[in-house]
């Protein structure tokens, strides 16, 4: 890594200590890195301030491309390029489309959207994780700060922190 | 590639083309047609020539390959990939039909019947279908041979020739009927030479008729009988339809007085008496199982009755009781007096005399029965043969030629054949195989096949037809005429010998004005392959005492129905024996029982029933079944329709040296036939028994269900009298409910269909005029390669015919109760339904498929692209005819099925029809209407830049039916046969048949087919079912 | 968040921490195997090697190795099919529609169920291959791709076609579903490792997940949307495959209530199936406190509706067979019960409508033998179901002169016994290797729904 930070984190076992500690914090005039938990902390996102995930639009979009490409397919090889006469039905049965074009667009709606979210999120296989404390994975929440960009003193933060209930207080330089 | 190098490894033999040119010649001896070479006669005679070229190349199936060499000059009128066709003549034991070879390439690989021969009806029989495939058995004998060693022909001739010398005087020359004059000559000559004797049976002999007709009219023969001006025909056991000889023309008859249309509206009526239920009987419009033991009283019961209502002496017999039916069938004769026909197919001179006095009565003879006309394919004398097996034994005879005949497997008096050949000092055969007669004699000579012998014959007189080589001789084996020619001391070719013999014999019967010369009249008669120039019928003077012959009548004949009796009878199928090699044949299901691969005793449901046999589907059991002396165990089979207390046996299985396809198949049947008074009895009466073993039998058939359950969209018949009032009696109208009330199924439809701009194929079957016969699935395995699976995979229901005879009984039961709506009549109506594609308009096979393998053609075709096919079967069970077949198996190249001849051996391989595939392993398969044949008859018209003209182009089916119930064309062509029968309405998208009979199986599911169906009728007085209520 | 009334049933018992979750779960796949899964895998390889000779004179000597013939066409091949493709419903119906619907009784055990989804889809689509006559060329002719003797393409008329793509597209959304669910797992799996192997395999295989607030929100979207998706996925898929009969002529196939009455059975079986597999899991994994007797009795609840359901459904065929008044249809039903296999129709009926109408009774839907006893049956009722459908409509249909049985060989056997043999083998590898609870999500309620801890 190019340049490198110190990030003060905050550890806290319980989520709905977490929560409250977030508010302080932000109260307290210190911007919050990222907040890293094992499991999703319902209500976190407002407490942090994230905005609601795009992904919805994402999805839907892909899904008119599936509908759309179901049906040029059919049409184009069934009517247009090789039209044949099949149990007496019309070149283009248009009933007898439906179900392909139903599972077209969801099949591409759901690839799209979580191909997205796979690289908005920078996940890949063999992804190197940005990890500051393993124990995340387990049972621990982790406020980093960046000492960076906080105008506060790293002592204050670390006050701020303890009070607002982290059962511990680390520096790690990343 | 592999079969181009086969194609021409033949040309191997070619070393010296000199040599080869000679050959060529030897077939064809020196002449040429003067006529120019504009004659047609001439391109004949040019075709010939061709053939013997191509042929050769079959000469030596297993030399190796070394080198192919092209035709340096193409061979005349022998086109790579067109089709040549020759008229010739089929003959196989006693059986004739007067046929057209198809060749492709110097090969015959199909014959249709020779539309040209009233004799044989320009139908076919199965036997005659399959006998292109009997060319091909590689177990046919492949050259002369003396105690079994291989000899030359002139070893052969010497010794034959020292041989006869030694035994002159005390020679027999044994054969089946004999109806070519010129092969009679050939004989007579041996004959004269050393002072033999020629003794001729019949592997089903009529020898009582034979007798019966000597002593009324004189003439020991057949008379020829005319179906077609009967209207009222009465049968006792004589099964016309199935076993009679020239049953072609019968068929033809029968069915023209069954046809009805608007401008003919009444139909014969055909009342059997019969044990067996036979194709005859079942396609009667009264049936009445008889034991054999009252056969003789109810014949000389209906004289009575006759002979009271005419005047006559009455006899003096025992009553039969329940003589209501007899009773019936007396007065329909007097009401057609002279327009009927009475026949019975015992071999009992007295029953047969009885017959010609009621026919006498009822003055036939000069109508329906021709006296004056002898059929010639029933000759066979047994009391003549029974003294030379007499004589064999006693040491009379001590030289013995057996021309084309095997009596140690086909004759009563086998046994003592074989045993008296062993005295024999001097033994001969000409058969084509070693079977069980030649496997006994010192020198075999075997003869052509027919279709690479030149011959010809008389069926009936007046009647002449030839026989031409379609293909040179594949084996070393000489033509026999020409065998007993060389003998005799005469060393002019057979083929100048016919000639010969036309000249002087038939020439003169022939119009002189006609043909300038005999050249134009022998080209022309070897074009059309027949002759006929009979003579006017005559009503002959006959004289029969029917008071002494009802006496003897009286003697033999009893009303009781107890104890077993055993009647022997020939199928459609294996017919007499004569070809039982013959996969096609064996795999053939039985028109009434639906068994392939097997015979089996045929007992009435009651009576299988009494002795325990455990039924289930397709299992029975086996019982130790005797007669004559003689047990074998022998399967059951529950055949409704059977005389209580009697069994049937087919005759023509149980062979032991026919080979590998027919060895160990069933049981022979001829071992217990006897000799009763002189003539051979295919009844026994008394002395006959059945032990039920208890042992387990699977009988592989075709179709287990025996009744159509009442379901009015498949089979719709009616009677004549309602025919008569309504036209479109019987016709059931399905109805669908919709949100308009109740519509008929064609009014409605998602779609807007699809038009047939150019052609529009179709094809209308008669159920009236269906007997059942089955040629048409031979025809269709024939044509368009259809492999054979054998007895396990027929057991497995996946024999692969294109074109099936379905075959339905009626039922007592109540309509609604579904079980016994399951269970045949106790003596069943019989429906027959030929089932194959519908080629529906809108077809639920072609939907389903998901590569699309199946599609629907612009001319209505219902196409399967085999290369395409993934086998998903989706098809094949969304079909509501169940008629598409899927290849399970490999069937071809596969040693397991060696039994399919035409595809697991080199030499079988030459009958395939080159413009079908066949098909590989995994794919569906089904009837194509042969395409193969509309694009040649459009191919053709092309040519000649013209429309087909309707019957250029037709199916296989269509073309073998004796009866012509199944009519081919196109639907598009307004003044076609078929058009015109239907009164065929074009719509813009679809077609529309006004006539009133014509329905389409399953209509309610608006599949539109292209295949209709017309009601069947019977000619009763009450429909069966008021029948039953009234009883 | 959702407010958890007091009353409420805890989810998760036995008074687990976060960080016990994370030490029961991982703990199974960390451990060296077990005696007893050795010997299951054993058993499982052995049936598959057994079941794979059957497959391999099926593809050798050709489809004559099955029963079937002229008149019925399809038989165990296609019951097969149905078969597995209705127990493949249960896991993405669970994960799927009891997100929608906030059912957190689902976490503990919606893994597993997917899983067996995946692994019985797999089986399932096993069977559209094998029962091709020319399997070597109908796996890719049946996909649109132009024929090689120009452009013939394939036949979107075809309700098998629209299988192609229904089973594929269940299959590959299903999958994913289930892998978005496994990473973050995989990520508290590659962090508690200990050997460089598990380190590099779990680490590849979690793709850097870092817990991240902002990815767990996104995630949270992605996992409602995939649910949003798959629902009506699971739904068209088994009504998919009720239209290779629905639209068919044949009596006893061509029937509209089909696609309900094949969703309904397809998640009755499912659910069956689930249960059997997890009273397995729970009892071996010792995983009691997880999977309840609580999941237990309301999985039940589920199958005494969708038996029910199933039930209506065989009534009114039999109603709508005897109100059409078609001649073949009315036959075809009657035939069914009281023809040549009436005993498949009634242990069908015994099965799948008698059986789990006991689960009324608290006391057997709350018994776990009963419950593992009944799933079983319920499966072999479901198999059933399928058998009567396609062979008893099949071989008695329109002509009666071409009415046939149907008797099984060796083969059709042979080749059900390998979708068991493919099915056991992959499920105890996941069994093994994966978490088979989703320890995520179980982590969020441990708080909320747990026992507290008795200090």
């Amino acid at each position: 890594m190019a340049h490198t930070s110190n990030y003060i984190l905050g550890v806290y076992d319980d989520e709905d200590v977490l929560l409250k500690a977030i508010k302080n914090v932000r109260e307290g005039g210190v911007k919050i890195h990222e907040v890293y938990s094992p499991f999703p902390v319902h209500g976190i996102d407002d407490v942090l301030g994230y905005k609601r995930s795009r992904l919805t639009i994402v999805a839907f979009l892909f899904g008119l491309l599936g509908t759309s490409l179901a049906l040029t397919m059919q049409f184009g090889m069934m009517t247009i390029d090789w039209p044949m006469i099949i149990g007496g039905k019309d070149y283009a049965p248009v009933p007898s489309f439906i179900p392909v074009t139903f599972e077209l667009t969801v099949l591409l709606a759901s690839f799209g959207m979580v191909g997205t979210f796979m690289i908005i999120s920078n996940l890949k296989p063999w992804g190197k994780a940005k990890l500051f404390d393993k124990r995340i994975t387990d049972d621990k929440h982790i406020m980093a700060i960046d000492l960076g960009n906080n105008q506060l003193e790293e002592s204050a933060i670390d006050k701020l922190l303890k009070d607002s209930g982290a059962s511990e207080v680390n520096k790690k330089t990343l | 590639m592999k079969e181009t190098k086969k194609y021409w490894k033949g040309l191997e033999q070619l070393k010296n083309s000199a040599e080869f040119q000679e050959k060529a010649n030897k077939e064809f001896p020196e002449y040429l047609p003067i006529a120019d070479g504009e004659e047609p006669s001439r391109r004949d005679f040019l075709k010939l020539m061709g053939f013997g070229i191509a042929a050769v190349s079959l000469a030596a199936c297993e030399t190796p390959v070394k080198k192919a060499i092209p035709y340096v000059k193409k061979p005349v009128a022998v086109d790579p990939t067109l089709p040549n066709y020759y008229a010739s003549t089929y003959v196989s034991g006693s059986d004739y039909c007067s046929v057209l070879v198809k060749t492709r390439e110097g090969r015959p690989i199909k014959l249709e019947g020779n539309k040209l021969s009233t004799i044989s009806g320009g139908g076919t029989t199965p036997q005659v279908e399959a006998s292109v495939l009997s060319l091909y058995d590689q177990e046919r004998l492949q050259n002369p041979s003396i105690d079994g060693k291989k000899a030359t022909w002139d070893e052969i001739d010497a010794a034959v020739a020292k041989e006869l010398a030694a035994v002159s005087g005390k020679v027999a020359i044994v054969s089946n009927s004999i109806a070519s004059p010129s092969t009679q000559a050939s004989i007579d000559a041996l004959v004269a030479k050393y002072g033999a004797t020629h003794v001729s049976y019949d592997q089903t002999s009529f020898s009582g008729m034979l007798s019966a007709y000597e002593t009324a009219f004189g003439s020991r023969m057949m008379p020829h009988h005319d179906f077609s001006k009967a209207k009222t025909i009465v049968s006792f056991g004589a099964d016309f339809l199935g076993s009679w000889p020239n049953r072609t023309a019968n068929n033809k008859q029968f069915a023209s007085t069954r046809k009805l249309s608007k401008s003919k509206q009444d139909m014969s009526r055909l009342y059997a008496f019969e044990s067996n239920l036979s194709l005859t009987g079942s396609n009667a419009d009264y049936r009445t199982p008889i034991k054999p033991s009252q056969e003789g009283l109810y014949v000389a019961n209906l004289y009575n009755a006759l002979a009271k209502k005419l005047g006559a002496a009455t006899v003096s017999v025992a009553k039969v009781e329940d003589d209501a039916v007899l009773m019936k069938a007396a007065n329909d004769l007097l009401k057609s007096k002279g327009a009927s026909i009475v026949a019975s197919g015992s071999n009992d001179t007295n029953v047969q005399l009885m017959v010609i006095a009621i026919n006498g009565l009822l003055g036939v003879y000069g109508n329906t029965i021709d006296a004056s006309k002898a059929v010639n394919l029933r000759k066979g004398d047994d009391a003549a043969f029974a003294s030379f097996v007499k004589g064999l034994n006693s040491g009379a005879v001590s030289g013995v030629i057996f021309y084309n005949c095997n009596p140690v497997y086909d004759h009563a008096l086998g046994a003592d054949i074989a045993t008296g050949l062993g005295k024999a000092k001097f033994t001969l055969s000409t058969s084509d195989r070693n079977d069980e007669t030649t496997a006994l004699v010192k020198y075999v000579a075997p003869d052509n096949h027919f279709l690479e012998s030149w011959n010809d014959f008389e069926p009936v007189t007046g009647y002449f037809s030839l026989s031409q080589p379609a293909i040179k001789n594949i084996f070393d084996t000489r033509q026999a005429q020409q065998s007993f020619l060389t003998w005799s001391g005469d060393n002019t070719s057979y083929y100048d010998y016919v000639r010969a013999n036309w000249e002087t014999n038939v020439f003169s019967k022939a119009n002189t004005i006609e043909y300038f010369n005999f050249d134009a009249f022998w080209d022309k008669c070897l074009h059309d392959g027949v002759f006929e120039a009979p003579a006017e019928a005559v009503a002959a003077e006959y004289a029969v005492d029917a008071a002494a012959v009802a006496g003897a009548i009286a003697k033999t004949y009893s009303a009781s129905k107890s104890g077993l009796e055993l009647v022997l009878y020939v199928n459609n199928s294996v017919a007499e024996g004569t070809q039982a090699n013959n996969p096609w044949l064996q795999e053939m299901p039985d028109p009434i029982t639906k068994a392939t691969w097997d015979n089996y005793l045929t007992v009435s449901p009651k009576q299988a029933a009494e002795w325990g046999i455990e039924l289930g589907d397709m299992s029975t059991q086996t019982v130790t079944f005797t007669a004559n002396g003689k047990s074998a165990e022998i399967p059951v089979l529950a055949q409704p329709g059977q005389a209580y207390n009697t069994v049937g046996l087919a005759v023509g299985y149980g062979r032991t040296k026919a080979g590998k396809v027919a060895n160990e198949v069933g049981v022979n049947a001829y071992q217990f036939a006897s000799l009763v008074n002189g003539a051979v009895s295919f009844t026994a009466t008394s002395g006959v028994s059945a032990e039920p073993t208890g042992n387990g039998f699977k009988i592989a058939q075709t179709q287990t269900h025996e009744t159509y359950m009442g379901r009015e969209t498949v089979v719709q018949e009616t009677i004549l009298s309602k025919y008569q009032k309504d036209s479109q009696a019987g016709r059931s109208f399905p109805k669908i409910a919709t949100s308009e009330g109740m519509k008929k199924p064609y009014a409605i439809s998602l779609w807007k269909g699809h038009e047939y701009p150019n052609h529009h194929w179709g094809m209308m079957i008669d159920l009236n005029s269906c007997t059942g016969c089955g040629s048409c699935t031979i025809a269709c395995q024939t044509e368009n390669n259809i492999p054979v699976v054998g007895k396990e995979e027929v057991l497995n229901r996946r024999e692969m015919h294109w074109i099936r005879i379905d075959r339905y009984y009626s039922s007592d039961a109540e309509e609604g109760d579904l079980a016994a709506m399951e269970k045949a009549a106790e003596n069943p109506e019989v429906t027959f339904q030929p089932m194959m594609c519908q080629q529906c308009n809108n077809a639920p096979c072609e939907t389903v498929c998901p590569v699309a393998a199946t599609t629907h053609s612009s001319e209505g075709l219902n196409q399967m692209t085999y290369n395409r096919c993934i086998g998903t079967r989706y098809c094949a069970n969304n079909c509501p005819y169940k008629v598409r077949r899927f290849n399970w198996f490999k069937y071809h190249d596969n040693k397991q099925f060696d039994k399919n001849t035409a595809m697991n051996n080199d030499l079988g391989k030459m009958v395939l029809n080159p413009d079908v595939t066949v098909r590989a392993r995994g794919v569906m398969e089904k009837c194509t209407f042969c395409v193969q044949r509309i694009q040649a008859g459009k191919l053709e018209a092309k040519r000649d830049g013209r429309r087909p003209v309707d019957g250029e182009v037709t199916s296989a089916c269509a073309s073998s039916c004796p009866s012509e119930a199944l009519v081919f064309g196109d639907m598009k062509d307004p003044n076609s046969r078929i058009s015109q029968m239907l009164q065929i309405k074009q719509n813009e998208k679809s077609v529309e048949a006004r006539e009133p009979r014509a329905y389409h199986v399953l209509e309610e599911l608006r599949v539109m087919p292209n295949v209709w169906y017309l009601t069947k009728v019977r000619n009763k007085d009450v429909e069966s079912k008021t029948e039953k209520a009234e009883a | 968040m959702i407010a958890e009334s007091a009353i409420r049933e805890p989810l998760v018992t036995g008074g687990k921490t976060v960080h016990d979750v994370t030490v029961d779960i991982s703990g199974r796949v960390e451990q060296k195997p077990t005696k007893t899964w050795m010997l299951a895998m054993a058993v499982s390889l052995a049936t598959l090697a057994v079941g794979g000779y059957a497959v391999m004179r099926l593809v050798w000597d050709g489809i004559g190795m099955w029963g079937l013939n002229k008149t019925v066409g399809w038989a165990w091949d296609i019951t097969n099919f149905v078969w597995w493709v209705g127990i493949g419903h249960a896991g993405t119906l669970i994960s799927a529609i009891l997100l929608l619907f906030r059912q957190r009784w689902r976490m503990s055990i919606n893994r597993a169920a997917e899983a067996m989804t995946i692994f019985a889809v797999i089986c399932a689509a096993m069977f559209p291959v094998l029962h091709m006559g020319r399997p070597w060329l109908g796996f890719y002719w049946a996909l649109p791709l132009p024929n090689t003797f120009g452009s013939l393409w394939v036949n979107f008329n075809s309700p098998l076609l629209w299988d192609v793509f229904a089973i594929s597209t269940y299959f590959s959304v299903s999958l994913v579903f289930w892998y978005i669910g496994l990473i973050p797992d995989f990520a508290t799996i590659r962090d508690r490792a200990t050997n460089k192997i598990s380190a590099a395999v779990y680490g590849a295989l979690s793709f850097g997940w870092d817990g991240a607030a902002k990815t767990w929100s996104r995630y949270e979207t992605v996992a409602l949307i995939l649910a949003g998706l798959a629902t009506p996925l699971v739904l068209s898929v088994h009504t998919i495959v009720s239209f290779d009969f629905a639209t068919s002529v044949i009596p006893g196939w061509h029937t509209t209530i089909f696609p309900p009455y094949f969703v309904a059975g397809a998640i009755f079986s499912g659910f069956a199936m689930v249960l059997t597999l997890l009273i397995i899991t729970r009892r071996v994994y010792k995983l009691e406190d997880y999977i309840t007797l609580q999941h237990i009795e309301l999985m039940n609840i589920v199958i005494i509706i969708t038996g029910s359901i199933v039930g209506i459904a065989y009534i009114t065929e039999f109603f709508i067979a005897w109100y059409s008044g078609v001649e073949a249809e009315q036959y075809a039903f009657i035939n069914r019960a009281t023809g040549p296999y009436w005993w498949a129709y009634w242990s069908m009926m015994t099965c799948n409508v008698i059986s789990p109408q006991l689960f009324w009774s608290k006391k057997i839907r709350t018994n776990i033998a009963a419950t593992f006893v009944i799933s079983i049956i319920v499966n072999i009722g479901m198999w059933f179901e399928r058998f009567v459908i396609i062979v008893t409509s099949l071989h008695r249909d329109f002509l009666p002169s071409s009415w046939a049985m149907f008797y099984p060989k060796w083969a059709d056997v042979g080749v059900y016994i390998f979708t068991f043999g493919l099915f056991f083998t992959l499920f105890f590898a996941f069994a093994k290797f994966f978490p088979v609870i989703n320890m995520a999500e179980v982590k969020s309620i441990v708080k909320a729904t747990g026992e507290k801890k008795q200090a």
